[in-house]
């Protein structure tokens, strides 16, 4: 879990759990991560979480704050992108995160089903029209194998 | 110095992040629901963003962010005389880097859009400026009208 989550209203840890769960992993799970060209593993791990709180939360807000826990997370630990803020939507990304002087605007997603590349393309496509002075990169996160997806734009 | 300006100004950049992270992800989804309670969770993140800008400098990244986020969640809060305000105070400092300034013009272009797509009639009338009169009129009593804007 990223640092600057822990103890957020969202609990992200939850919903990820949750997310991974719903689509049958028990912890700890060994997820593909395929970034830019690069391909390679990431193991995730969680606390298991009552499945009886699928039937009674948002399946699309389980799945969208989810994947923003695991691609938090993987920014993190991948390389050290600490979480700032959350972006507005006119800001084309959903989260503003930084490494000593640099940024990042970070776009994130999650498909429970189906065929995560191409929500990917659009995703690089929103983050494109980011206009902040920051590295741009767009995050899917597919719950049923799972993999993380990730490239800029 | 009102008791909510003391609060805030006792709260630090990395709390006001947090604070304003949240305030975001909840007016975005009351904003799906088409609750009524948008308007008000719009003008909770426009308070962040308002002190958050007072704390930043206006070429910093944060900082620039900070800025057209006070104005856009006031245009989505439905103040709009509040995000010419805050847009003419932050458009005249120097330091503000152009693709902001820009990005508050695009904000401002993309409300009048929504409310073209809102106000058809109006909008092909040329009449959409007559909502300001209205509003300003209504803007008093969003507990009667709270999505009057």
């Amino acid at each position: 879990m990223h640092p600057r989550l822990r103890g957020h209203p969202t609990d992200y840890a939850r919903f990820g759990a949750l997310a991974l769960q719903r689509a049958g992993h028990d912890s700890p799970v060994r997820a593909g991560v395929r970034h830019g060209a690069e391909e390679n593993t990431a193991d995730l791990e969680w606390h298991a979480q009552d499945p009886t709180l699928l039937q009674v939360l948002d399946g699309n807000r389980i799945t969208e704050d989810g994947a923003e826990a695991v691609a938090l997370a993987y920014a993190s630990s991948s390389a050290g992108w600490v979480m700032k803020r959350r972006l507005q939507r006119s800001e084309s990304a959903d989260w503003l995160l930084h490494n000593d002087e640099r940024w990042l605007a970070l776009e994130v997603s999650g498909v429970t089903t189906g065929d995560p590349w191409a929500r990917l393309e659009d995703k690089k496509r929103q983050v494109a029209h980011c206009s902040l002075a920051a590295e741009r990169l767009a995050v899917v996160v597919a719950f049923e194998r799972p993999d993380i997806l990730a490239d800029s734009p | 110095m009102t008791k909510t300006d003391s609060i805030l100004a006792g709260l630090t950049e990395d709390e006001l992040d947090t604070l304003v992270s949240i305030a975001i992800r909840r007016a975005e989804i009351l904003d799906e629901t088409q609750s009524p309670g948008a308007n008000d969770a719009w003008s909770e993140v426009v308070v962040y963003e308002e002190r958050l800008a007072a704390l930043t400098r206006p070429d910093d990244v944060p900082g620039g962010v900070a800025r057209v986020g006070a104005v856009t969640a006031a245009l989505a809060a439905g103040r709009r005389s509040d995000a010419s305000r805050l847009a003419s105070r932050y458009l005249a400092e120097e330091a503000f880097p152009s693709e902001r300034r820009e990005a508050i013009q695009r904000a401002f272009q993309e409300d009048q859009a929504r409310l073209a797509q809102r106000f058809p009639a109006l909008a092909k009338t040329g009449r959409l400026a007559e909502l300001a009169v209205w509003r300003a009129s209504t803007s008093t009593h969003l507990h009667v009208f709270p999505r009057a804007a």
